[in-house]
């Protein structure tokens, strides 16, 4: 398994691309959460704005915030992980890793591996972001692990969405036509999907579809904060949306799997 | 001691075009195994099938006796269709993902690239490369790691003249080492000049298949020529186990039955008292069996 995680990376190491898109998410990060914070960024624009979100970056609020940003801040990665599979398809290195002595599942496991990695390594950071911000605004350590769940949660959503660009990535093959599907995809169709499927289900089922079901796990704070004023209720507990996020992942393997045994590369 | 390759009744279709049609044969230990066969006759696709990256629909295949076919493969260095490699990656660092694939040849990168003459290019990048030495660093991630078995798809598409004689150099020796040499090609005269072995394909079916003597053996003639021609033909038509004569250009050609060859030829006549100017064997050429075949 290593074999096939460093085997990779012989790929990705020397892909300028890689950096500039890993890069830019590294960097893009803290520097928007960072103009949110201190209020450079506001509802409304200019100085006038409203700056309803710094408080936000204090321990425990600050999880849920990084998270739901870094749930946008994902699809840099997401579109790596489609050009790094694609790229095997269009310089054909999908045949030649085969011919040399991989099996199909092991090219396929090898993709897999990428994906937890670039997964734990978005956790990891994000974590690292979240104790320097909380630092940072606090001042204390005190409240830490308040709401840690959603550093888990961040990576459950990680997972869902590079895994969801995979199973593009495999099924489409180009990676035009593949990062246009996945942005239109995540941006537009899951939406119009779930708003007919809540408009005539009972419960808002649409929440579990592929995307939207990890994006529920982090929802936007000032959504969640005016819901709890309200005195709203969960319709669908977030250990359901966690299920289903993973059982989605779960899905995108299989299907990918079946994908790749069962046809001509 | 078992094949290195056994192909049974494999067959694939594309859709409606049936590519292969039952093809079955053995590749033997140390032989230079061509598979010929003109443009779309199913040759890429049996090579394909037997790399594991298309899938037969019928039929089955087996590397040394019966091993794994991923780690048949690590054994076994390809080129299959075109050179492919990472764009980005220079001739080293991909030949380094090879290695890393095979687990084995990665001290090896030096050697196999001054082989393909390669060496001083080592750093550059792949995509800078023009389509004759991407075929040359194809050839040398085939190389890496001394496989025991090469499968060669067009090994020389792309390569000048000398590019071509070195390859059919490096085959030969690579053979003479012990090495089982898989060669896919349309271009007979590379084939004639290294195969030991052939099988003739044509839209899917296996016209023939064989060690190239005992295939082409049968249909050598014997070229002869005297000074008196009228009498020759007289004495020849009298001698047993000539089946036809047919005059070219001075000479006769003669289509003889099994048995007959040159002495036996040469002895006839000058026990006839003649003396024979010119003596030669023409063995008939791959080029017309193949058009013959598979017109």
């Amino acid at each position: 398994m290593f074999h096939l995680l460093t085997t990779e990376w012989l790929k990705i190491k020397r892909y300028r691309t890689f950096w500039i898109l890993a890069g830019l998410f590294l960097l893009l990060m803290p520097l928007w959460n960072y103009e949110i914070a201190h209020g450079f960024i506001k509802m409304g624009g200019g100085k006038n704005g409203i700056n309803f979100l710094n408080s936000a970056y204090t321990f425990p609020e600050v999880w849920g915030n990084l998270g739901w940003w870094g749930s946008i801040f994902i699809l840099f990665i997401s579109i790596l992980v489609i050009i790094l599979t694609t790229n095997e398809y269009s310089f054909r290195t999908n045949r030649q890793n085969v011919i040399d002595g991989w099996s199909r599942l092991q090219f396929f496991h090898a993709k897999v591996l990428v994906v937890f990695a670039l997964a734990i390594v978005a956790t990891l950071y994000l974590f690292l972001l979240g104790m320097l911000f909380g630092w940072l605004n606090s001042g204390y350590l005190y409240g830490l692990f308040g709401h840690f769940s959603q550093v888990g949660y961040f990576f459950i959503l990680s997972l869902d969405y590079l895994g969801f660009a995979l199973l593009i990535a495999i099924l489409v093959r180009r990676s035009g036509l593949a990062i246009g599907l996945f942005l239109l995809y995540s941006m537009i169709i899951e939406n119009i999907l779930r708003s007919i499927i809540n408009h005539f289900a009972d419960k808002p089922y649409g929440n579990l579809l592929m995307l939207q079901s990890s994006d529920e796990l982090l929802p936007f704070p000032l959504m969640q904060m005016a819901g709890k004023m309200m005195g709203m209720g969960q319709e669908i507990s977030m250990n359901i949306y966690a299920i289903t996020a993973v059982a989605w992942c779960i899905i995108y393997y299989f299907i990918c799997r079946l994908i790749l045994t069962r046809n001509d590369w | 001691m078992p094949p290195i390759l056994s192909i049974q009744n494999i067959s694939k279709s594309y859709g409606p075009v049936q590519a292969l049609k039952g093809v079955s044969f053995d590749v033997p230990e140390g032989s230079v195994y061509g598979i010929l066969g003109p443009n779309g006759s199913g040759k890429t696709t049996l090579l394909g099938i037997m790399l594991d990256v298309l899938l037969a629909n019928e039929g089955s295949f087996s590397w040394f006796g019966g091993s794994s076919h991923a780690e048949a493969r690590k054994q076994i260095g390809s080129l299959l269709e075109t050179p492919n490699f990472y764009h980005y990656l220079s001739a080293y660092n991909n030949l380094e993902i090879s290695a890393a694939i095979k687990q084995h040849g990665l001290a090896d990168r030096e050697r196999v690239l001054r082989q393909v003459g390669l060496l001083e290019r080592k750093d550059s990048k792949f995509q800078s490369f023009s389509l004759g030495m991407k075929q040359r660093l194809a050839i040398g991630a085939a190389l890496l790691g001394s496989p025991k078995v090469l499968v060669l798809d067009e090994p020389t598409n792309g390569l000048d003249p000398a590019g071509i004689a070195e390859i059919r150099e490096l085959i030969r020796k690579l053979n003479k080492e012990g090495l089982t040499v898989i060669i896919a090609s349309h271009l007979l005269d590379e084939v004639e000049k290294v195969c030991t072995h052939v099988a003739i394909l044509k839209r899917g079916n296996l016209l023939l298949n064989g060690p190239v003597n005992e295939v082409l053996l049968s249909e050598d003639q014997i070229e002869i020529a005297a000074p008196d021609m009228n009498n020759l033909r007289i004495t020849m038509q009298s001698m047993p186990g000539i089946k036809k004569i047919t005059p070219a250009e001075n000479k006769f050609q003669l289509l003889c039955e099994p048995g007959i060859d040159a002495i036996k030829v040469n002895e006839y006549c000058i026990s006839k008292g003649i003396i024979l100017s010119h003596l030669l064997i023409k063995k008939k050429s791959l080029e017309s069996k193949f058009m013959e075949l598979t017109n």
